[in-house]
């Protein structure tokens, strides 16, 4: 499995700066001042992004995999190829005791798990970018269903 | 009531006349035995067969048919060997057990989606596989096997579609319903390999609503069935369900009003549909549907238009990537009709308690269509 070294973290952290610099933000981490709609909408442009992004690898694009350095299947399934708009992936349940791990897991651990077992990939870093992507993109697509967690 | 629920009202009033089929009373007081069976656990310890149970209140028709089986086998969506095994692991044991079936059945449909990219390799080696099967063997194509080259290997390998032939007092008919997608490839001047992983992709934007029938087919069937007797028993294939469940993944046939227009008139229609990769159920006016399993992977219920008719199927474990699949022995019996028996490789196929129905987490799941696809 690719893990990131320290300058490529670098690297995204430097990319990061350039990004938010380029839109213009000059207190993006500050919370002293009313927040203004363009670091708002910065901020919205940020999240979808990486909810693009999650789409992509959920759907296994493998140039998006590349990128990132990371093998989410060896099988040739994808994640949406049984979970279409993230169906059942139910982010609104976790954390939750889950049967096949037979433990307490977060949504970071079902998706490693996924990866792991059905698609037979390389389990990812549960803190790095894919993770984040694919995180931000299944609870983007739930973000109607209501809060839930503990079901099974 | 939502949109779609709007919709399947108005499905239901078109084509649920007063004389076309089951009377409303009877299908309300079927749905509720069912949920109460469901919810009690009682009735629901059956396994295979849930057709008589579930007509068990309907008319029978004109009981000249003989007794038959015949056997479907769809979606296995095979890759290179290359690239997964799995695929072909249970493909190949699909075809073994409908060999092993005695006595035989009069024939295999094969219902759509051979291949996953409709590359010529996966298609051969789902023409190799099947060659294992000496029944007589009949074809109709899924949106996996066409978009590659637009059917050219698809229709040299395995004929063309729609087709029909009468076998021991049944038309069967087999309709081809995914080939008239609207051109979204050329404006974008995409390659064929993209607009077939365009086209693989259940839940993406662009193919938009590509399940149709078509002008022609429509014609085309009205002519296959006039001058058959309205009461005999008509056997419909299909790749997608010929009534409206969930379109965004085209669980459709968008001109579905059409098709059911030329259906009407006949008293004894069976179709039969593969596609949604679950157990399904649906009555519409004297029209029934059953949906057929994979033999690659199960699709989720989708998070809204589950026909009320339907007995939801067990969640299956996705540990196990020979649960949730299987194929289907259907038989069509002395009274002119078709029962179903589900090979799902598992013991019990419909969900006994409410927390393992596929549907029963819909009432909490509110979806979004991708973003990442829209170019």
């Amino acid at each position: 499995m690719k893990r990131f070294t320290p300058a490529d973290l670098a690297m995204a952290t430097g990319v990061t700066v350039l990004f938010i610099a380029a839109l213009g933000i000059e207190q993006a981490f500050a919370h002293k001042a009313p927040h203004t709609n363009e670091q708002l909408a910065a901020f919205e442009q940020v999240f979808m992004e990486e909810v693009r992004t999650g789409d992509l690898l959920f759907h296994g694009d493998p140039a998006t995999e590349k990128k990132l350095g990371v093998k989410l299947s060896s099988t040739g399934m994808a994640c949406a190829m049984c979970h279409p708009y993230t169906s059942d992936t139910h982010p609104q349940e976790f954390p939750k005791f889950q049967e096949q791990m037979n433990e307490f897991a977060t949504l970071r651990d079902m998706i490693n798990w996924c990866i792991e077992k059905p698609n037979e990939g390389e389990k990812i870093d549960p803190n790095g970018k894919a993770m984040k992507a694919l995180e931000a993109y299944i609870t983007w697509s739930n973000r109607n269903s209501t809060l839930d967690p503990g079901r099974h | 009531m939502n949109e779609r629920q709007k919709l399947h009202a108005e499905m239901s009033r078109a084509f649920r006349g007063p004389a076309t089929g089951p009377a409303a009373a009877t299908v309300l007081t079927r749905r509720i035995f069912l949920h109460k069976s469901l919810l009690l656990g009682a009735a629901g310890v059956a396994t295979y067969g849930f057709f008589p149970f579930l007509n068990v209140l309907d008319v029978a028709f004109a009981a000249n048919a003989q007794t038959f089986r015949f056997a479907w086998i769809s979606d296995t969506h095979l890759y290179p060997k290359d690239v997964n095994t799995r695929f072909v692991d249970k493909t190949v044991r699909a075809i073994d057990e409908v060999k092993a079936m005695s006595p035989a059945p009069d024939f295999l449909i094969f219902g759509g989606d051979l291949a996953q990219l409709g590359d010529p390799v996966e298609l051969k080696l789902g023409a190799e596989l099947l060659k294992e099967l000496k029944i007589k063997q009949v074809f109709i194509p899924g949106e996996h096997d066409w978009y590659l080259d637009m059917g050219k290997t698809w229709n040299t390998m395995f004929g063309q579609s729609p087709w029909s032939f009468d076998h021991k007092g049944v038309r069967f008919v087999g309709l081809d319903t995914v080939s008239r997608a609207e051109d979204f490839w050329t404006p974008r001047k995409m390659t064929a390999k993209e607009r077939m992983g365009h086209m693989a992709t259940l839940d993406g934007t662009l193919g938009g609503s590509w399940a149709a029938v078509g002008k022609e087919q429509l014609k085309w069937l009205e002519d296959a069935l006039a001058g058959w007797p309205k009461d005999k028993p008509v056997v419909v294939f299909s790749h997608n369900p010929l009534y409206e469940y969930y379109p965004p993944w085209n669980f459709w046939v968008r001109d579905w009003r059409e098709v059911h227009e030329v259906l009407a008139p006949y008293g004894n229609v069976t179709n039969i549909h593969g596609h949604t990769h679950q157990v399904l159920y649906n009555e519409i006016g004297r029209l029934r549907s059953i949906g057929m399993l994979a033999t690659s992977w199960p699709w989720p219920y989708a998070p809204e238009g589950v026909p009320g008719l339907t007995r939801p199927m067990v969640r299956a474990d996705p540990g196990d990537h020979f649960d949730g699949v299987g194929w289907s022995a259907l038989a069509l019996n002395d009274a002119g009709r078709v029962d179903n028996d589900y090979r799902m490789w598992r013991k019990d196929v419909f969900a006994t308690a409410p927390a393992d129905l596929g549907t029963g987490d819909n009432r909490n799941q509110v979806l979004s269509p991708r973003i990442a696809d829209r170019i």
